[in-house]
C-alpha cells in the first residue's frame, strides 16, 4: 500500500479517525457530553496532591511535540501560585494545530472534546483556577465550532462536579468560565508564547521567553498550557486511575498516543489512529514500513526504509535511535517521492511561515531552502557544506523552535540518505 | 548572555565590544560562543548596555 | 563690587549667553547628526566603529546638557534683560521675545524628557524609550528657530554659516537615515 506524501501547506479537509482503546474509544456514540457522561461517568474529582500522583503515575508527558513532563510542569505552576491576581495561575488548551499535516487535535475537538476539556476542567479546580482559556486554529473552523459546542453544554448543563471516592472537592467549587480564543493561521500560531501573546491581545507570534510560562507566562503569571491531547491524557489517568491507564502501554511510558497519517486514496484527508505505547510501528503503518518515513511531522526525523521494522511506537526507543515522534505526524513516502525533494519543499513551507521577526530565521530558513532547492534539482553549483553551515546558524537562534525544528529535518535528512544526497549531488536523482 | 532575537536588529555594537565571545553571522546577527569569565563580564555589561535595542542581556547561571 | 566691575557684569553675562548659545547649537546638532548616523551603514564603509559613534553621541549629549544649565543661568543672572529662571522651563508668558524664548523653553523641556528616559532606560520598555527619544528632533528644530529669532549673532555672517551648516548637516543625515531605511536590508 503506498500513500503519497503531498507535502502539505493547509489542513486536510477530512480528517478520520479510528477507535482506539483509551482517547478515541467512544467516538461511534458521538461527541455530545450525554455521551460522555454514559461512556466515561462523572468528572472525577481531585485536588492537587491527587492530580500530581496521577499524572506522574502515567508519566504524562506533552503532547505537543517537546514531550515535557507534565507533573513537573504541573508543580511549577503550584509552586508559584499565589493568592495575589498577579500570582493566580492561567490555564491554557491549545488547539491550535499549526502543523497542517497533524489532525489529531482537531480529530479530538471534533469527536472527543470532552475528554480534552474533562482534563483542564478538573486540573483547574484542582489549582483553584476558575478560568480557561481554549485557544483553536483560524483554520480549521470547524475545531472551533465544535469547542465551542462542547463548551455551551458544560456550562449549560451547569456541569457540577460529582463526589467520588477519590476525595471531596472543598471551597466554593463554582462554574468555570471558559474563554474561547481563535489563533492567528500560520503554522507558527500555535508554539506557547504565541499563544500567550494572542490571549493577551497582542499578535499571536512568538516571542522571547525569559523564564518558561509555568513560572511566567500569561501576564506573568505562572501559566499551565498544554496541548489538547495532554489534557485528555490527564482525564483518562485521573479516571481510569494508574492501574486501568497502565493496562496499555509499557511499563516505561503506559499508556496511549495520537498518531496522523496520511490517507490511502484521500490526498486531502488524514487519518488519526490512537497507538499504545510499545506497539510495533509494523503494526501500525503495515507495508509503508518499508519507505522512508518522516517521523514527528516537519520538524520531525527521517526514519530509512525498514528502519521502523524493529521498532515501537516509543519516545523513549525512538530518541535512542535519533528520531523524534513530535506531536505524532507519520508521513511514509511513496515510491515514486523522493526524500530530498520532499525536505526541500518542507524546508520551503516552513521559511515561508516563519513569523519574520528573529534575523537569523528570517534570513536563514530561505537561504537553507534555496540550497536545498539546488540540491533537488541536481544543481552542481550546491554544497552540502553550506546546506551544514546554515543549518547550525539557524538552530537555537530565534525566540521559538521553528529554526531548531527546520534544522533537525535537514540534518536528519543528510544523515539518514547519505547516499541519496551523494546522487543528488552529482545531478541526479534515484526516484 | 542570550539574545532578544525578535528585538535584534543587527546594528553589531556588542559584536565591537566584546568581540572574545561575539562575532557577527553574514547577516549581522550576534553569535555568542564560550563561556563567560570573570575577566569578560565587565566588557559584557558594556554590551548590554550600548546595545540600541536592548537586545542582550546577561543571565546569571545559577 | 566696585562701580567697574558692576558696570562690566552685565555684558560678560549676556557675552557668555550668547557664546554658550552658539555652541549648544553646534554640540546639540553633532548629538543629532551622531544619532542618525547609528543605523547607517556597516562593516568597511564606517569612518569609526559604532560603539565610538555611540559613546560620542551620549557624551556630547550630557555636555551639551551641562552647557545649557550655564547657558540659562547667564541668561536668568544677566539683567540686560528680563528673563526669569521659569521663562526658561515655562514655553508661554516670556517678558523678552516670548515666541522665540518659548521655543528655547520647550527645547529645553523636551531634552529633559529625552534625558531622563535615557538615564533611567533600564526601568523603561524600549518602546517608551524609543517614543520619548524622538522628541529630540523637535527639541532640536526648536532651538535651531529659537537662535534665529532671539540669536543676537545672527546679524553676523558667521553666525548665519553656523545655523545654515547646521541644518544642512541634520538635513543630509535625516535623509541618509530614511534611504538607508527604504533600501532592503543587507546583500
Amino acid at each position: 500500500m503506498t500513500t503519497t506524501l503531498a507535502v502539505r501547506t493547509a489542513p486536510p479537509v477530512r480528517v478520520v479517525a479510528h477507535p482506539g482503546p483509551v482517547l478515541l474509544a467512544g467516538i461511534a456514540d458521538g461527541p455530545s457530553l450525554a455521551a460522555h457522561r454514559a461512556r466515561c461517568g462523572t468528572m472525577p474529582v481531585a485536588d492537587l496532591v491527587q492530580v500530581l500522583a496521577a499524572a506522574e503515575a502515567a508519566a504524562v508527558t506533552g503532547r505537543g511535540g517537546a514531550g515535557f513532563p507534565l507533573a513537573r510542569k504541573l508543580r511549577a505552576v503550584a509552586e508559584h501560585a499565589g493568592r495575589r491576581p498577579g500570582r493566580r495561575p492561567a490555564l491554557v488548551v491549545n488547539l491550535a494545530e499549526g502543523e497542517p499535516a497533524s489532525a489529531k487535535d482537531s480529530a479530538l475537538a471534533l469527536l472527543a472534546p470532552h475528554q480534552v476539556l474533562d482534563g483542564a476542567d478538573i486540573v483547574a479546580r484542582a489549582l483553584r483556577v476558575r478560568e480557561i482559556h481554549v485557544v483553536s486554529p483560524a483554520e480549521r473552523p470547524a475545531v472551533g465550532a465544535a469547542v465551542e459546542a462542547a463548551v455551551t453544554e458544560r456550562v449549560e448543563a451547569e456541569d457540577h462536579v460529582g463526589l467520588g471516592n477519590r476525595g471531596r472537592w472543598s471551597g466554593s467549587g463554582g462554574p468555570i468560565r471558559w474563554h474561547l480564543h481563535e489563533a492567528a493561521p500560520g503554522f507558527v500560531s500555535g508554539q506557547a508564547r504565541a499563544v500567550l501573546e494572542l490571549i493577551a491581545g497582542r499578535p499571536g507570534l512568538p516571542v522571547t521567553a525569559w523564564a518558561p510560562e509555568a513560572i511566567s507566562g500569561l501576564d506573568g503569571r505562572p501559566t499551565l498550557l498544554s496541548n489538547a491531547e495532554t489534557w485528555a491524557q490527564v482525564a483518562a489517568a485521573l479516571r481510569l486511575g494508574p492501574i486501568g491507564y497502565a493496562a496499555h502501554g509499557t511499563s516505561a511510558e503506559p499508556g496511549t498516543t495520537l498518531l496522523t497519517l496520511p490517507q490511502r486514496e484521500e490526498p486531502d484527508g488524514a487519518v488519526v489512529v490512537e497507538a499504545a505505547y510499545g506497539s510495533p510501528w509494523e503494526q501500525v503503518l503495515g507495508d509503508d514500513v518499508n519507505r522512508p518515513v518522516l517521523l514527528g511531522g516537519y520538524h520531525g526525523t527521517w526514519a530509512a526504509p525498514g528502519a521502523l521494522r524493529q521498532l515501537t511506537v516509543s519516545r523513549v526507543e525512538l530518541r535512542r535511535h535519533g528520531l523524534t515522534l513530535g506531536a505524532g505526524v507519520v508521513l511514509p513516502l511513496a515510491a515514486d517521492e523522493c526524500p530530498v525533494t520532499t525536505t526541500w519543499r518542507i524546508t520551503a513551507y516552513l521559511a515561508a511561515a516563519s513569523a519574520g521577526r528573529c534575523g537569523p530565521c528570517r534570513n536563514g530558513l530561505p537561504a537553507l531552502a534555496a540550497e536545498l532547492g539546488r540540491l533537488a534539482d541536481g544543481d552542481g553549483s550546491v554544497s552540502w557544506t553550506r546546506i551544514t553551515a546554515l543549518a547550525g546558524l539557524v538552530d537555537g537562534r530565534g525566540a521559538c523552535a521553528h529554526p531548531d525544528g527546520t534544522a533537525r529535518l535537514v540534518r536528519s535528512m543528510l544523515t539518514t540518505f547519505e547516499d541519496e544526497v551523494a546522487v543528488h549531488l552529482t545531478g541526479g536523482c534515484r526516484a | 548572555m542570550r539574545v532578544d532575537w525578535p528585538v535584534c536588529a543587527a546594528r553589531g555594537l556588542c559584536s565591537e565590544l566584546l568581540p572574545e565571545r561575539i562575532r557577527l553571522d553574514e547577516w549581522g546577527f550576534p553569535i555568542i560562543e564560550g563561556e563567560l569569565g570573570e575577566e569578560l563580564v565587565g566588557h559584557a555589561q558594556a554590551a548590554v548596555s550600548a546595545c540600541p535595542h536592548r537586545a542582550l542581556r546577561l543571565i546569571a547561571r545559577g | 563690587m566696585s562701580p567697574s566691575s558692576e558696570a562690566l557684569a552685565g555684558p560678560i553675562l549676556w557675552f557668555a549667553n550668547r557664546g554658550t548659545g552658539m555652541v549648544l547649537l553646534v554640540l546639540y546638532t553633532l548629538v543629532v547628526v551622531l544619532g542618525l548616523g547609528s543605523a547607517a551603514g556597516s562593516g568597511p564603509g564606517r569612518l569609526v566603529p559604532r560603539f565610538v559613534a555611540q559613546g560620542l553621541h551620549r557624551t556630547l549629549a550630557l555636555l551639551a546638557s551641562l552647557l545649557l544649565l550655564a547657558h540659562v543661568v547667564t541668561a536668568v543672572a544677566d539683567d540686560y534683560v528680563d528673563i526669569r529662571w521659569f521663562d526658561a522651563v515655562l514655553p508661554v508668558g516670556g517678558l523678552y521675545r516670548p515666541v522665540f524664548l518659548g521655543l528655547g523653553a520647550l527645547s529645553l523641556d523636551l531634552l529633559v524628557a529625552v534625558g531622563l528616559t535615557s538615564a533611567l532606560r533600564g526601568r523603561l520598555s524600549d518602546r517608551v524609550w524609543r517614543r520619548v527619544h524622538l522628541a529630540a528632533y523637535p527639541s532640536w528644530a526648536a532651538a535651531v528657530v529659537h537662535t534665529l529669532g532671539i540669536g543676537t549673532d545672527l546679524t553676523t555672517s558667521w553666525g548665519r554659516w553656523t545655523v545654515a551648516a547646521c541644518v544642512c548637516a541634520v538635513s543630509v543625515a535625516a535623509i541618509a537615515r530614511t534611504v538607508g531605511r527604504l533600501a532592503p536590508a543587507r546583500p
